[in-house]
């Protein structure tokens, strides 16, 4: 029914009563004239007897909507009296609700938190995101993008060049301010205890903080001079990072830090709150542009030009210019600069042009990544609400079949069919209304613990916050009506629908046949509706648990027991490559000597850390234009020993490797191979010799590298094999294990790996306090077990595992909840059929079966309907599936028997009360 | 014209529904026929009737009917109901009974 529908009751009687003050008027009219006035007289004379017509409407109006009020509160009132008189049951609807309610509210405000993020600035409305689109690709000279906007693909970003921002800033008659920033920075943090290594810094714009409106809470924030290229370096620290990291230290602007070596002045903490523009991520700290060349190794002068294209630009609109006005004129100006300027990026055929977005529709950086998890839950928990939903449909169906006899009483007096489907409805919505304000109150604890989640080991705490706001409370005002009438009408309806003459006639409750009988098969099918639903809970469940249980049990290829690893960054600690291996020579050494250490090795990445490495090779013997792919990964001295990852034939890396290693990576990257350079050696594992070099003896073996781009180029000395190892996982538990091609690390970051005897965790103050001692520059990340990192690898796995297994848990029990309920029924209204089967000589044993009889058809009637619609549902889960099929029979037979087994006990009791009825009582009974 | 009392509200709706008993009215003949009976003396003010008129409709009273009038134009016809007819009985009883009560008073000075 639409609203209109709903309303058209009130128009059309709001269109009959001017009829009838129209008919009343041209009565006293005919009078008047009848008594001897003029026409006009007798109209004027009859407007003034009749007085207001506009009041008396209102007051008519008023008459009804008070009588709506008064039915409604006479409703609720009677309601609320016959609820209080059964409080059991009032309490276990409410409380079942709330729990339904609750779990909805709670993930609904986390999506709501997600999806209306407020963006944090002053005046946002104001706020536009400057994102380009063409045909193709511009020619670049380098192109990041971080995902802070939902794109089309690579043709349609929010990536642009540092001097294009500032174009944007120059166009003052649109513009009233830029707010410009690159994030994803990494650095080095020293000079302020141990060093750290944050993720979380972002480049902005010396305007920045002023476009948006954010002021600081101590200090000041960034000026344009501060952006400018012989401006002393400077940093502000958001409230957050400044309470965590600096203790909340009233005295912290004006300090020196190091960032990458270099120092940096605090000059201010950001507002309380202000965590960056885009969502992802919570920063830690903010930099102007001008401080680039400092802090990147690699910065070459061609990083800040118009064909590197880094930099996220959001202007605040001048008020009085239009949106489409500043679009025309930037888009303009970009095809000018980007065609004809000294280095053509575009064509005129690739037709580049601008798009202005407002920025909070468009700053939409990883939410989908953080909903995707959150539409599962709120699925889960829609399925828990509509299980509870069918299971008070059921006690309700019972406590109206209960009361049919006074309803067909208040029928036969007269009570219209409606005022009594009210009534009942108003039961329910009062049930269901106490039962939102709990779940409200639940809701809103579940949503603030949730806020420990993360999104996974790595990122900061959830970068967004959940409120009580007009959305959530709408939302759970709706889904607390919807749920009142979606278990309240059904009962509502039956009880008029019965007949009651029978229900009259009869005097007691027991032998309304037809009455029951239409009832009862509506409670039987809300059982086999719980039951269903609780079996594709339940299944859903099993397959995840037994993911899990499969994923880590994979077979690894390697020992991850006891196992630290930890990376550290020398580079962003000012160390050129050369002076890198003779670090990683000494900490290995001195790693090694603490107490408790068994072995010490690194790799540029650690195994199992959600890394990915692979390169191109080309094999002897193949076409110069096919190349093959290999998992790629270089490894420092003793990597296998250490890891226990067999050496089946060949050997280790030897020291003489390495210099060989070093030697090729001192070369500089443009300059041609060096044909007398011997070839690199390399360790593979056995499925690189089965797929590439199958055969007696690997070692010895050689091939190149794959250049794509040009196959006719010279090839590089290659590869040479040294030694195979066995199969070892590197990438993730799930996919196949690749082939694996292990090198001589040299001249990059890496990551240690530290075996000890006992819980490697003790180790870590006694290695930060190495490192420390080393260099106080050189920071400790990721300081992490190799357990643990396989714990990360299945975070997501677990979570869902977890939650649907709590979620399937209670559908369980509620399922059984309302099987208990409807036989209990049964039982109570066949006590006279029961009581003259067993005069006529029916056993105990037969009427238990009797009952027993009944609650396991239902059970198997939702068992064989909800595993065939687990089949469906599951193949929805097949992606996240590892080693168990969507119909896999283990689970579905368990999952059968628990149910079975459950709803035995459900239907014991009820039967075991059936069989203590005394025939002499039950036949006495009417 | 004599001089007009002032109706209290539940009064209005006993005259009503005395006046209903007699057969459909619509809203103007039922003011007609009030000040009628009374000889002029209860003037009905449509201010009052048309809201107390929709008060006993709500209340399932009286039901409501549109039909054709004397003279061929539309009307709201208004009739008793069986809940009206009780409610009628009901309210007389009171009604005799208050008045004989307030006879008994005034008659003993």
């Amino acid at each position: 029914m639409s609203i209109r529908n709903l309303f058209a009751p009130f128009r059309k009687r709001s269109r009959a009563l001017d009829e009838e003050v129209q008919f009343h008027l041209e009565k006293q009219v005919e009078a008047n004239i009848a008594a001897g006035m003029s026409p006009d007289e007798a109209r004027r004379q009859a407007l003034i007897a009749f007085g207001g017509v506009q009041q008396t409407k209102e007051r008519i109006a008023e008459v009804r909507w008070t009588r709506i009020l008064e039915v409604l509160l006479l409703d609720a009132r009677y309601a609320w009296r016959l609820l209080r008189k059964s409080p059991l049951f009032t309490s276990i609807v409410v409380i079942t609700l709330a729990v339904g309610i609750g779990l909805n509210t709670a993930v609904f405000s986390l999506i709501d938190a997600v999806l209306f993020r407020a963006l944090p600035a002053q005046n946002p409305e104001g706020l536009v995101l400057v994102r380009w689109h063409a045909q193709h690709r511009p020619k670049l000279h380098s192109w990041r993008s971080y995902g802070e906007c939902s794109g089309n693909g690579d043709n349609d970003t929010c990536s642009l060049s540092l001097p294009w921002s500032n174009t944007v800033r120059s166009q003052t008659q649109l513009f009233c301010g830029v707010a410009a920033f690159a994030p994803s920075l990494t650095v080095d943090l020293s000079g302020n205890g141990p060093a750290t290594i944050t993720n979380r810094a972002e480049y902005v714009s010396g305007d920045f903080f002023s476009t948006l409106g954010i002021k600081a809470a101590l200090g000041r924030t960034l000026q344009p001079s501060d952006d400018s290229e012989h401006a002393a370096p400077v940093l502000i620290l958001s409230y957050a990072y400044w309470k965590s990291a600096f203790g909340a230290a009233p005295d912290v602007v004006g300090r020196s830090v190091r960032l990458n070596g270099v120092p940096f002045t605090i000059i201010g903490v950001a507002q309380q709150g202000f965590k960056g523009l885009a969502p992802a991520n919570a920063l830690d700290l903010w930099v102007p542009f001008s401080t680039r060349p400092l802090l990147t190794s690699g910065f070459t002068p061609r990083d800040n030009d118009e064909s590197s294209w880094w930099v996220v630009t959001v202007a605040r609109m001048k008020s009085g210019v239009s949106r489409t006005q500043a679009q025309a004129a930037l888009s303009l100006l970009f095809r000018n600069q980007t065609e004809n300027g000294p280095k053509p990026l575009f064509t005129a055929a690739d037709q580049p042009g601008i798009t202005l977005q407002p920025a909070r529709e468009a700053l939409t950086g990883g939410t989908r990544n953080t909903l995707q998890p959150l539409y599962i839950l709120m699925m889960a928990v829609g399925l828990v609400l509509l299980i509870a939903c069918a299971n008070i449909a059921g006690l309700l169906l019972a406590r109206s079949a209960a009361r049919s006899r006074e309803i067909a009483v208040r029928l036969t007096l007269g009570a219209r069919r409606r005022r009594i489907v009210s009534q009942l409805l108003m039961e329910s919505v009062i049930l269901s209304v106490m039962g939102g304000a709990l779940g409200l109150l639940l809701g809103r604890w579940v949503a603030r613990l949730s806020l420990l989640l993360r999104q996974s080991s790595d990122s900061g705490p959830w970068p967004y916050t959940p409120h009580l706001d007009a959305r959530v409370l709408l939302f759970t005002l709706s889904i607390s009506v919807f749920t009142a009438l979606l278990f309240g009408l059904a009962p509502a309806l039956r009880s008029l629908r019965q007949d009651f003459m029978p229900a009259l006639k009869a005097g007691a409750t027991t032998s309304d046949e037809s009455g029951r009988r239409k009832w009862y098969s509506l409670g039987n099918a809300l059982v086999v509706a719980q039951v269903t639903l609780a079996i594709v809970a339940l299944v859903s469940a099993g397959l995840m648990v037994h993911t899990l249980r499969n994923l880590k049990q994979t077979d690894l290829g390697f020992d991850p027991h006891n196992v630290l690893t930890f990376s550290v960054r020398p580079s962003l600690a000012g160390y050129k490559p050369a002076q890198m291996n003779g670090l990683y020579h000494e900490l290995q050494q001195k790693f090694a000597a603490l107490p408790g250490v068994t072995s010490v090795t690194y790799s540029l990445v650690p195994l199992l850390g959600g890394y990915y490495v692979a390169t191109d090779i080309h094999l002897p013997g193949r076409p110069a234009t096919q190349t093959a792919q290999t998992s790629f990964l270089p490894v420092g001295p003793g990597f296998f020993s250490s890891m226990r990852i067999p050496m089946v034939t060949g050997r280790d890396f030897s020291p003489r490797d390495f210099a060989i290693a070093a030697e090729a990576a001192s070369r500089a990257p443009d300059a041609p191979p060096d044909p007398k350079a011997p070839p690199m050696p390399v360790i593979v594992n056995r499925l690189f010799v089965e797929k590439f070099f199958p055969g007696p003896n690997p070692v010895g073996r050689h091939f190149d590298e794959g250049t794509t781009d040009n196959p006719n180029a010279p090839k590089e000395p290659g590869f040479v094999i040294v030694g195979m190892v066995g199969n070892a996982r590197f990438s993730n538990l799930r996919n196949e294990i690749d082939p694996t091609m292990y090198v001589p690390a040299t001249s990059d970051d890496v990551s240690f790996a530290v075996r000890s005897t006992s819980d490697p965790q003790q180790l870590v103050s006694a290695i930060r306090e190495v490192v420390l001692r080393r260099d106080s520059n050189l920071a400790l990340s990721h300081v992490i077990t190799e357990s643990e990192q396989i714990d990360n690898l299945v975070f997501i796995e677990r979570m869902v595992a977890q939650i649907s297994t709590s979620f399937a848990v209670l559908a369980l029990l509620l399922a059984c909840a309302g099987t208990y309920g409807l036989l209990s029924y049964e039982v109570s209204r066949r006590t006279r059929e029961i009581g003259i089967r067993m005069a006529i000589g029916a056993q105990q044993n037969d009427v238990l079966a009797m009952v027993v009889r009944h609650g396991l058809l239902l059970a198997l009637a939702g068992a064989v309907i909800g595993t065939a619609a687990s089949f469906g549902v599951s193949r929805l889960l097949q992606s996240m599936l590892y080693g168990v099929h969507a119909g896999d029979p283990v689970t579905l037979v368990a999952v059968a028997i628990l149910l079975l087994l459950v709803s035995l006990v459900a239907c014991w009791l009820p039967a075991r009360r059936a069989t203590k009825v005394d025939p002499l009582v039950a036949l006495r009974y009417e | 014209m004599a001089s007009q009392i002032d109706l209290l509200q539940g009064t209005l709706d006993l005259l009503i529904l005395k006046t209903l008993a007699l057969g459909p009215m619509h809203g103007w003949g039922i003011s007609q026929r009030i000040q009628q009976v009374s000889q002029e003396v209860l003037q009905v003010g449509q201010g009052s009737l048309y809201p107390a008129l929709a008060r006993l409709e709500q209340r399932d009273w009286i039901s409501a009917e549109w039909s054709t009038s004397e003279n061929n134009r539309r009307a709201r016809y208004y009739s008793l109901t069986k809940s009206g007819r009780k409610q009628l009985e009901k309210e007389l009883g009171e009604w005799e009974r208050l008045s004989a009560a307030i006879a008994l008073v005034l008659q003993q000075g």
